[in-house]
C-alpha cells in the first residue's frame, strides 16, 4: 500500500521534495544555479515516473474519492512538466531560489489539480496553482505596474475561487458528497440547483482560465510580469485549469444549456482574443489576448459529444502550452533587455536565424498554420466539433481564427523584413536590392 | 529503382536539401550546386515516371502508403493519376530553370532563398501527388509559407505589404476549404463507421445536392483566390508586381496552378451534380477573367505588369474548358495548365534576366531584336506561345478549349438551358484577339521599337540558354504533336467530362 501511494503519487511527492530542497537550499545559501539543477532534476525524475505509468498503463484509486491517477492525469502532468522544463531550458533569466520555489508550487498545485477525484483537492489544487503566480507577476520587480497587474490577478482569482466553492457547496447540498464522479453523475438529472451549481463551477474556473467574459485580469497581469512568468502562466496555469475542467466533465455531454453557453462563449473568446491581439504593439498583450483566443479553442473541446474531448485537450494543452514557451524564449533571445516593442523584432532574422526562425514557427504553430503542430491540435478539436454536428460554430470559429493569422503571420513577417537600419551584405547585395527599389518606385 | 521508390526520392528530396541548406549555407557556390543538383535529380525522376506514366489504365501509379494519423484515417498516401500527372511534370520542370536563371544573382547565393525554393518544390509535388484530402490539405498551406517569405525576404520596395495581401487573400480563401475538408471526413465516418480521407472513398460518398453545393462553394472559393479568377484577384497586381522574378515566374507558373488542380480534383468529381448546374455560371466567370485580364493588360506600359494581367486572362482558358465539361474542353484545359504554366514562367524569367542586365532601367529597354538577337528570339518564342500561335502548345490548348466549350455551350443552348454557356464562349474568344493585340504591342515595344541609343546589352548566355531551352521545346512539341501528351490524362478527362451523370473516376481503386 506504501508503495502503491509513492508510485502513484511520485511526480507531486517529487515537486514537494524539490521545494523542500529549495528552501534549505536558500538556508544554506548555496550557489543560486543550484535552484534550475534542483527543479529540472525533480521535474525530470518526474517525468520518468510518469512515463514509467503510462507503459505500465498504471492506474490507481490511492486515495478513495481524493486523489488517483489514470492515463489522463498521467498525460496532463507530463504536459505540466514539459511547460515547466521549457521555461528551465528557454530562459536564462528564470533564476533564483525564490523564483523556481514558486514555480514548482505552482506546478505543484496544478497536478494535484489532474489528480484528483474530489473537489477537496482541487480547491487546494487551484489555489496552489494560482497563488504562487501573483507572488511570480510582482518577484523582483520594483514598479507599481507589476503591482497592479498582480493586484488585479488576485482579487479576480480570489473571486474565482469563491465562486468555486459555493459552486462545490451547493453540489455538496445536493449528493452529499465531494467526489466529482458523484457531481457529474447527479448533475444530469438535477433541477435549478445542479444548474447553478454547475454554472458557479464553469464560470470560476472560466476566470481563472482567462475565458470571455472573464478574462479582463489577463492583459494587465501578463504585461507586468516578467517574460518567464507570462510564459508559465499563458502555459502551465492556463493549461492545468482547462484540463482539470476536462476532468471535471469528463465524457459527460453537455445539457443544451450549457452547450450553449459553451459555444457562444467559445466562439466571442476566439474573435475578440484574436480581434483585440490585432492592435496590440506590445508582444505580452498580444499573447495575453492571443491566450484568451485558445483558451477559446480549448473550451470549444467541451462541445465533443464523440468522446475524444479528453484526448483532444491533451494534445492542444501540449503544443499550445510548448508553443507559448518557446515563443517567450525566443522572444527573450531576440530582446534581451526587456524590450517589450514588437518593433524590436523587425529584420532580426538577419541577425539572429536561429532565434528568429524559432519564434516564426512557435507565432504561425499558434496560429494554426499547417504543417506545424498547432495546426492538428486545432484539427481535433474541430474534428470532434464537426463531427458532434455543430458545423456552423466551427465555421464562425475558423473565421475567428484567420482573424489571428493577421498579427501572428505579422509577427513572422516582421522577423524576416530587411529593417531598414539594419545594413545588409556589402557590394552586390545591396546594389541589386537599390536597383530593385528603384525599379519598383 | 522501382516506380515508388522513384516517387518516394522525387517527394523526399527536395526537403532534404533544404534542410541540408541550413547545415552548408555558409558556403554559397556549394549550396547553389547542391540546390540545382538537387532540383535536376528531381526533374529527371518526374521525366521518368512521366513517361513511364500509363494514361489507359486509369488507376493510381507508383502508390505509396506511410500510415500518418490511424485514428482519423490520414494516411500519407502519394500516388501519380491522370488528374496530377501533367502538375507534377510542370513543377519538377519549372524549378531548375527557375534557378539557373537565379544564378548569378544576389539572392541565388542566398541559403535561405535556396532552402526556399527547394521547400516550396517540395511542397507543391507534394500538394498534387497526395491521394488523401488531408494531406492535401496541409500542403497547400505549407506552400504558402516559402513563396510567402520570397516575396518578404527577396521582393520589391513593397515587399511587405504584398507579402501581407497574399497571404491574408490565400488563407481566407482557404477557411470555408477547411472546413470542408473536416465535414467530408466526418460524412465518410457518418457513412462507413471509420474516418477516411483518401480520395477514393470521398468519391464514393453519397452527398445531396445541398451538400455538394457546400462543398463546391468551400473548394470553389479557396481554388479561384489561389488561381486567381475574377474577382478574386485583387492581391495578383501587388504580389506579381512585388515579387522577385523568380517568385512572380513560380506564383504564376506553379502557384495557380493549384487552384486549377482543386477544380480539376476536387470541385468537379466530388460535387458533379453541382458543378453541372452551375457550369454556366463559371464559365461566364472564367470569360469575365480572360476579358478582364487582357483589356487591362492591353493598358499597361510595365512589362511585368502587363505579363502579370496577361496570365489572369489565361487562366481563364483553364476553368473555361474545364466547366465545359466536355472532354475536348477538358483536354484543352489541362493542356493549357502545362501551356500556361511553361510560357508565363518563361517570360517572367526573361524579364527578370532583363532587369539583372539593366537594372532599373530595364523597363525602358526596347530594340532587343538588333542589341542581343538570341535573347529577342527566344522571348519571341514566349510570346508567340502565349498568344496561342498554331504550332504552339497555346494554340493546342486555346482551341480545344473554345471548341469543346462552344460545343457544349451549343448543345446546352439546343436543349433550352439558356444561353449563358455560349454567350460564355463567345466572350472568351474576344480574349484570343486581344491576347494577340496586347502581346504583339508587348513584343513591339520590347523586342523591335528601336530607340537609336545604341547601349550594349548582353545577350542571353549559354547557362540561361539551356535554362529556358527545355520549356521552348516542350511548347513546341506540345504544339506539334499533343496526341502523345493528350494521352496520359485521357481516363480522367474521360472521368471528369462524364461525371456529372455517371460517377466513374478512373483513380478509384488503389493499387
Amino acid at each position: 500500500m506504501r508503495s502503491e501511494f509513492v508510485f502513484a503519487l511520485g511526480p507531486d511527492l517529487l515537486l514537494l521534495g524539490a521545494i523542500v530542497a529549495l528552501m534549505l537550499l536558500e538556508m544554506l545559501r548555496a550557489d543560486a544555479r543550484w535552484a534550475r539543477v534542483a527543479f529540472v532534476v525533480s521535474a525530470g525524475a518526474g517525468a520518468f515516473l510518469l512515463w514509467q505509468q503510462l507503459a505500465a498503463g498504471y492506474v490507481s484509486d490511492v486515495v478513495p474519492g481524493e486523489l488517483g491517477t489514470d492515463r489522463f492525469a498521467q498525460l496532463g502532468k507530463l504536459v505540466l512538466l514539459a511547460c515547466g522544463l521549457g521555461v528551465a531550458a528557454g530562459f536564462a533569466a528564470a533564476r533564483g531560489y525564490k523564483f523556481w520555489l514558486l514555480v514548482t508550487s505552482s506546478m505543484l498545485g496544478g497536478m494535484l489539480m489532474l489528480g484528483a477525484a474530489g473537489f477537496a483537492p482541487l480547491f487546494i489544487g487551484i489555489e496552489l496553482l494560482s497563488l504562487p503566480a501573483f507572488a511570480l507577476i510582482v518577484q523582483g520587480q520594483g514598479h507599481t505596474a507589476a503591482a497592479e497587474g498582480a493586484f488585479k490577478y488576485l482579487v479576480l482569482s480570489s473571486i474565482a475561487s469563491g465562486l468555486l466553492l459555493f459552486g462545490v457547496s451547493l453540489a455538496y447540498g445536493m449528493t452529499g458528497t465531494l467526489s466529482i464522479a458523484a457531481w457529474a453523475h447527479a448533475f444530469e438529472f438535477a433541477g435549478v440547483q445542479g444548474q447553478a451549481a454547475g454554472l458557479l463551477v464553469l464560470s470560476g474556473l472560466f476566470l481563472k482560465a482567462a475565458v470571455f467574459p472573464f478574462h479582463a485580469w489577463a492583459p494587465d497581469a501578463y504585461a507586468a510580469a516578467r517574460l518567464p512568468v507570462t510564459a508559465l502562466m499563458a502555459s502551465l496555469v492556463k493549461a492545468a485549469v482547462i484540463l482539470a475542467l476536462a476532468r471535471i466533465v469528463a465524457t459527460m455531454p453537455l445539457d443544451p444549456a450549457s452547450t450553449l453557453a459553451v459555444t457562444v462563449l467559445a466562439i466571442v473568446s476566439i474573435v475578440f482574443g484574436n480581434l483585440a491581439a490585432l492592435g496590440q504593439p506590445r508582444f505580452r498583450r498580444l499573447l495575453a489576448y492571443s491566450s484568451v483566443a485558445h483558451a477559446g479553442y480549448m473550451i470549444f473541446a467541451l462541445l465533443d459529444t464523440t468522446g475524444s474531448r479528453g484526448s483532444d485537450l491533451l494534445w492542444y494543452a501540449a503544443f499550445y502550452g510548448l508553443a507559448t514557451v518557446l515563443a517567450c524564449a525566443s522572444f527573450a533571445a531576440l530582446c534581451p533587455d526587456g524590450d517589450d516593442e514588437l518593433r524590436a523584432l523587425d529584420g532580426r532574422f538577419h541577425t539572429q536565424p536561429v532565434a528568429a526562425t524559432l519564434l516564426a514557427l512557435a507565432m504561425l504553430s499558434l496560429a494554426g498554420l499547417p504543417p506545424l503542430p498547432g495546426f492538428f491540435a486545432k484539427l481535433l478539436v474541430f474534428k470532434s466539433v464537426i463531427a458532434s454536428g455543430h458545423v456552423v460554430p466551427a465555421v464562425i470559429a475558423f473565421v475567428g481564427s484567420f482573424l489571428g493569422l493577421a498579427y501572428y503571420a505579422g509577427i513572422a513577417m516582421r522577423l524576416f523584413q530587411q529593417a531598414p537600419s539594419v545594413a545588409t551584405a556589402p557590394g552586390r547585395a545591396d546594389a541589386g536590392a537599390a536597383a530593385r527599389e528603384r525599379a519598383a518606385a | 529503382m522501382s516506380g515508388p521508390g522513384m516517387l518516394t526520392a522525387l517527394l523526399v528530396l527536395p526537403w532534404l536539401a533544404a534542410v541540408l541548406m541550413a547545415v552548408v549555407g555558409r558556403s554559397a557556390a556549394f549550396g547553389r550546386l547542391l540546390a540545382m543538383a538537387t532540383m535536376l535529380v528531381v526533374a529527371w525522376l518526374g521525366i521518368a515516371l512521366f513517361a513511364a506514366f500509363d494514361g489507359a489504365s486509369g488507376t493510381l501509379q507508383y502508390g505509396i502508403v506511410l500510415p500518418w494519423m490511424p485514428a482519423l484515417g490520414a494516411n500519407l498516401r502519394f500516388a501519380l493519376d491522370g488528374y496530377n500527372v501533367y502538375f507534377m511534370l510542370l513543377t519538377v520542370l519549372l524549378f531548375p530553370a527557375v534557378l539557373a536563371c537565379a544564378w548569378q544573382t544576389d539572392e541565388g547565393c542566398s541559403p535561405l532563398y535556396l532552402a526556399l525554393l527547394l521547400a516550396l518544390e517540395g511542397a507543391l509535388l507534394g500538394t498534387f501527388l497526395t491521394q488523401d484530402l488531408l494531406v492535401f490539405f496541409v500542403l497547400w498551406e505549407a506552400v504558402l509559407i516559402p513563396m510567402v517569405l520570397l516575396i518578404l525576404v527577396f521582393g520589391g520596395a513593397q515587399r511587405r505589404r504584398a507579402a501581407q495581401t497574399f497571404f491574408l487573400y490565400t488563407m481566407a480563401g482557404s477557411v470555408l476549404l477547411l472546413a470542408a475538408v473536416i465535414w467530408l471526413g466526418a460524412e465518410v465516418a457518418q457513412q462507413t463507421g471509420r474516418w477516411a480521407f483518401d480520395y477514393a472513398s470521398l468519391q464514393a460518398l453519397q452527398l445531396t445536392h445541398a451538400q455538394q453545393l457546400l462543398v463546391f462553394i468551400a473548394v470553389g472559393l479557396a481554388c479561384a483566390v489561389k488561381s486567381p479568377l475574377f474577382p478574386f484577384h485583387a492581391w495578383l497586381p501587388l504580389a506579381y508586381g512585388e515579387a522577385s522574378p523568380s517568385g512572380t515566374a513560380l506564383m504564376a507558373g506553379v502557384l495557380s496552378k493549384m487552384g486549377a488542380f482543386g477544380f480539376i480534383r476536387f470541385a468537379v468529381p466530388l460535387c458533379p451534380d453541382v458543378a453541372q448546374q452551375l457550369a454556366p455560371a463559371v464559365m461566364l466567370l472564367a470569360a469575365a477573367s480572360i476579358v478582364y485580364g487582357a483589356v487591362l493588360a492591353l493598358r499597361q506600359q510595365h512589362y511585368k505588369m502587363l505579363v502579370a494581367y496577361a496570365s489572369l486572362s489565361h487562366m481563364g482558358y483553364i476553368l473555361l474548358g474545364l466547366f465545359s465539361l466536355h472532354p475536348t474542353g477538358v483536354h484543352g484545359a489541362m493542356v493549357q495548365v502545362l501551356s500556361h504554366g511553361l510560357a508565363v514562367a518563361g517570360l517572367f524569367l526573361l524579364l527578370g534576366l532583363l532587369e539583372q542586365r539593366r537594372g532599373a532601367q530595364w523597363l525602358q529597354v526596347h530594340g532587343l531584336a538588333t542589341r542581343a538577337p538570341s535573347f529577342a528570339v527566344v522571348l519571341m518564342l514566349f510570346v508567340l506561345a502565349s498568344l496561342a500561335l498554331p504550332l504552339t502548345s497555346g494554340f493546342a490548348a486555346e482551341f480545344m478549349v473554345l471548341l469543346g466549350a462552344f460545343s457544349a455551350g451549343y448543345t446546352h443552348w439546343l436543349e433550352g438551358a439558356g444561353p449563358g454557356m455560349l454567350a460564355a464562349v463567345l466572350l472568351a474568344a474576344t480574349g484570343v484577339v486581344l491576347g494577340a493585340t496586347y502581346m504583339l504591342q508587348f513584343a513591339r515595344s520590347l523586342v523591335f521599337d528601336d530607340s537609336s541609343v545604341a547601349e550594349r546589352l548582353p545577350d542571353l548566355r549559354v547557362r540561361e540558354l539551356l535554362a529556358l531551352a527545355p520549356l521552348l521545346l516542350l511548347i513546341v512539341w506540345i504544339g506539334v504533336r499533343p496526341a502523345t501528351w493528350m494521352d496520359k490524362v485521357d481516363t480522367a478527362v474521360v472521368a471528369i467530362a462524364r461525371s456529372p451523370s455517371v460517377v466513374v473516376v478512373g483513380a478509384n481503386h488503389a493499387q
